[in-house]
């Protein structure tokens, strides 16, 4: 990190050098290793390869062990993105590089970009240093020093497990990304800050098949640390594959009760809610929630926090991605709306303090080519009672919808109106699960289902930025 | 591309043979990316970003490992031709596959892009006032309209290709974007519409018949028009659909089937099909590196293959898949130059370069005018498309059409169906070839992202299922 600093100042000192009024430099540099392992293309299971002529994969046994197809891909991707501001005009430029030449060149082509723009009447300046409050992410020394060989056989021995699981199993896909990175921000308002952490993410697809039916399921895993054992995860996401087999379509269109399994409801929850709590969207009325705050939004037992110091959290670091220090900020307690997420420029517009939540993560563009956004850093719903099966046995008649919806993007995000489509979905009857469902479209407006919940579990995952139970909701149509 | 990226490169390929690769290959790239954005006539966003660094790929026994860096001196390029090698004597002990690649005549070739205009000699307020121009037509047109969004964007540099076989290519890659949207309001009513294009061209590009004026009057024009629109029918129809959308239809749903990668490991329909008859004698579907109607121009690809012109589909029968040298080898079939990498952090996977549905012998008049009752579908929002050819489009304009004319403008409607069935549909192909392409996003595939062109000309086909609104 002191090396990002180092060349960070001295392209602070250049800014002024070109006379700008205000400078801000992010520097990023990132360690990166994705496997990707496609287990055992099952040819005497019936799986993908018949009618092939042959010509791909000549498999004998009945379960190939150990091998498959492996794309594996490491590397160093390092940057640096500049603001500059010259007369409330702000200019924004970066470059894939850390060298000091080019990122002279860049403050120079940043500054270019501001003087033709106009000034924005709204900017008020860069943010200045604070106290830090929360913590340092974590950096787990195993994936600083990832040893690829031992991944890839965790990415095999998962495989393994999850085809071994059933026979009907015909191929098992995990997809596994280790990151290690570092990050500073340094400004002309004396800002000189950074941290550092490591991510690891796994992926995986399962798909089962028993006579013509074919069906799938996926499930992932986001930790700060190297996940050593993998063979539940594998095992579940198998099972789930499995309890997909024997689908029938829903007698009649369903208009009641549907319980969310976590990773499906983040996905909703994620889309659809997160934009509405930007503080800039609001100041731009594109938010329902606009004027909202201390008003009923959700129901009672509803709470929401955005808590940027949650030492496992995957968007835990000291500052944000402009150097403001990370902290806790409710969002929504005893269901009533408590706050909304300030990047400096939303906070300054209302002469309010940033809260922390600036953001320039958007893969597959490297953050440092991006300008920052307001997004959660770690964005939970507390906890409260009950796993899957509990919210499901308090249903006496409903559908179940598990791993991930087709189609979330399509949702709108201003009137909360969704409808997308479940692939894993099942009947519930008499407090159980009957049966699966056939892809059935599950529609409703998220805004009005967080105030006709039903339950919340205590079954919590972390999805990235969102950390979430699974969620029973009223009134969801769903038809098959 | 500066001398001492090539060099290194060079040094790169060497010390990959002198630790025991078999074959070792590198691309270096160097490149802009600008974005404008106008919100009515205020300029909101001007962003810039430079990629620069090298990734390297190499293959020992069949093992394949793929590395890079942007951090460009001899020491961390090194690492990144070591790690490969690590990464591919891991993979090696771990594949069924025996991944090799098909046999290519080592090239060495040198591409420039000559356009007039070019915009990295333009000035910044040129590029603005382009955005300007547009938002200031479209406000222009009417008081209805109520917010104008105009985005301009550039994305232009080097590409630098060098292998252990000896090709060495390089080429410059270029494209060009202009895009307006409007939103036109009257009373509770919010519609939107919008106009775009772009290709492998200078600024002069945006002189003409695609002007700001021209593209700001049309969005305007269409988005006024959808205020009076009235929903689409839910049904069966004939339905005449315009080259933008024929585009869409010939990447996402037909394109994606035809890629070697898919078809190798048969999760593809079309595995295995070539030399049957897929569709009506009329349609032809090509991908093309450099196609003269536009689009997006690459001479090379990824794996320093020249870009053939690829008749997947001629005259209804399936010819040919597109192929990377790999999936060439695996098929037993020519490498077609459809290698692509994102940049040089992304290792080269099979993807598309320019897909269009070739020229027949209709004039849209007159394929408009044998339309007795059905849809004009035009351009689209996007859509799902799956593995089976099975899509759901969003054609973002239309209108209801009634003994050969229009009759009125419908709102967004919805096309549902699989592409194998649309294709043995199709009763008319246009004369008109258009080929789009845009710096805005592109193709997504395996988290890699891909500027493609796409296109056809007007073509008609029955029995297409519209969804109605919803």
């Amino acid at each position: 990190m002191e090396e990002l600093l180092e060349v960070g100042k001295k392209a602070s000192k250049h800014a002024r050098k070109l006379g700008v009024d205000e400078a801000e430099i992010f520097l990023y540099k990132e360690n990166l290793t994705s496997i990707k392992f496609v287990g055992g293309i099952f040819a005497s299971r019936g799986g993908a390869l018949k009618g092939l002529r042959g010509s791909l994969l000549r498999i004998a046994e009945p379960w190939i062990k150990k091998k498959g197809l492996p794309v594996i891909t490491g590397g160093v991707r390092a940057g640096v993105g500049i603001r500059v501001v010259v007369k409330k005009a702000i200019g924004f430029a970066s470059v894939s590089s850390i060298k000091e030449k080019k990122i002279m060149e860049t403050v120079e082509n940043a500054t270019k970009i501001a003087k033709i723009r106009p000034p924005d009447p709204s900017w008020d300046s860069l943010p200045k240093p604070k106290k830090p409050r929360g913590q340092n992410g974590i950096s787990d020394e195993k994936i600083q020093n990832l040893d690829i060989d031992e991944t890839l056989k965790l990415c095999v021995d998962s495989c393994i497990v999850a085809g071994d699981f059933d026979r009907k199993i015909t191929q098992a896909m995990m997809g596994l990304s280790a990151s290690a990175m570092t990050f500073a921000v340094i400004n002309t308002k004396d800002i000189e800050v950074g941290d550092k952490g490591t991510t690891f993410t796994v992926f995986m697809a399962t798909k089962a098949k028993s006579g013509n039916e074919e069906v799938s399921s996926s499930d992932m895993l986001m930790s700060r640390t190297y996940i050593e054992n993998l063979q539940e995860f594998a095992t579940n996401t198998s099972r789930n594959a499995i309890e997909c087999l024997g689908k029938k379509p829903l007698p009649e269109k369903h208009i009641g009760p549907v319980v969310f399994e976590n990773i499906s409801w983040h996905q909703l929850f994620s889309t659809i809610f997160t934009p509405s709590i930007s503080a800039l969207n609001v100041q731009e009325n594109r938010s329902i929630y606009k004027g909202q705050i201390g008003k009923q939004i959700a129901e009672k037992s509803l709470e929401v926090v955005d808590d940027g110091t949650l030492l496992e959290g995957f968007g835990t670091t000291i500052v944000d991605d402009e150097g403001t220090p990370k902290q806790r900020t409710p969002v929504i307690e005893n269901g009533a709306l408590q706050n909304f997420l300030y990047d400096n420029y939303s906070a300054k517009r209302e002469n309010k303090e940033s809260t922390g939540n600036a953001n320039r993560h958007r893969p597959p563009i490297a953050s440092y080519a991006n300008i920052p956004m307001i997004r959660p850093t770690n964005l939970v719903i507390q906890p409260q009672r009950g796993n899957l099966e509990n919210l499901v046995s308090e249903n006496n008649s409903g559908v179940l919808v598990k791993g991930s919806l087709i189609g979330v993007h399509t949702s709108n995000v201003i009137t909360g109106d969704f409808s997308v489509t479940a692939d894993n979905a099942f009947k519930i009857e008499n407090g159980r699960v009957a049966y699966p469902l056939k892809a059935c479209t599950v529609a409703g407006n998220l805004y009005e289902s967080l105030k006709s919940i039903i339950a919340v579990g205590n079954d919590s995952k972390c999805f990235g930025n969102v950390i979430c139970p699974s969620v029973a909701v009223e009134k969801i149509v769903v038809a098959t | 591309m500066s001398l001492q990226i090539k060099e290194l490169a060079d040094k790169a390929v060497k010390h990959a043979s002198k630790i025991g690769v078999d074959f070792a290959e590198i691309k270096s790239e160097e490149s802009v990316t600008r974005n404008i954005e106008a919100v009515n006539e205020e300029i909101r966003t001007v962003s810039e970003s430079n990629n620069i660094g090298i990734g390297i790929r190499v293959f020992n026994g069949k093992g394949v490992g793929f590395s890079f860096s942007n951090i460009l001196d001899k020491e961390h390029i090194f690492q990144a031709v070591e790690r490969a090698l690590k990464i591919a004597k891991t993979s090696k002990r771990r594949t069924l596959m025996n991944l090799k690649l098909a046999a290519v005549d080592p090239r060495t070739e040198t591409k420039i892009t000559n356009v007039k205009n070019h915009p990295r000699n333009a000035s910044l307020d040129e590029k603005k006032d382009l955005c300007l121009r547009e938002c200031k037509t479209a406000l222009r047109e009417s008081k209805r309209i109520a917010n104008t969004l105009s985005r301009f964007g550039e994305y232009h540099g080097t590409i630098y290709y060098s292998n252990s076989e000896g090709t060495e290519v390089s080429h410059q890659p270029l494209l060009t974007g202009l895009t307006i949207s409007c939103v036109a309001k009257k009373g509770a009513s919010i519609v939107d519409a919008r106009d775009s294009y772009g290709g492998s061209y200078g600024l002069d590009l945006f002189k003409k018949e695609h002007s700001p004026e021209k593209m700001g009057e049309n969005a305007a024009k269409w988005a006024l028009e959808k205020l009076e629109a009235k929903p689409a029918p839910a049904g069966k129809f004939e339905a005449l659909i315009d080259p933008r959308l024929a585009g869409v239809l010939a990447h996402e749903s037909f394109g994606h089937l035809s890629e070697g990668d898919t078809v190798a490991i048969g999760a593809s329909p079309l595995a295995g099909r070539i030399g049957q008859k897929l569709g009506t004698e009329i349609v032809t579907i090509v991908d093309e590196g450099r196609p003269r109607e536009g689009g997006y121009s690459m001479p090379f690809d990824d794996e320093g293959v020249p870009c053939k012109r690829v008749e997947i589909l001629k005259d209804g029968v399936l010819k040919c898949y597109l192929q990377n040298r790999v999936t060439a080898q695996r098929l037993k079939m020519e490498p077609t130059g459809n290698a692509r990498s994102q940049d040089y952090s992304f290792e080269p996977i099979v993807r598309m370069r320019n897909t269009f549905f070739n020229v027949g012998d209709w004039s849209p008049e007159e394929a408009l005018r044998e339309l007795k009752r059905g849809i004009y579908a035009l351009d689209s929002a996007g859509g799902q498309v799956d593995l089976t050819g099975t899509f759901l489009f969003k054609a973002i304009r239309g209108y209801w059409v009634e003994g050969g004319e229009l009759k009125y403008p419908l709102l967004d409607v919805a096309l549902t169906g699989n592409i194998l069935e649309l294709l043995k549909n199709i009763n008319a192909v246009c004369n008109n070839l258009e080929l789009f392409s845009s710096p805005f996003g592109g193709c997504g595939k395996m988290e890699q992202r891909a500027f493609v062109g796409l296109g056809g000309p007007h073509i008609r086909v029955k029995d297409v299922l519209f969804g109605g609104t919803s």
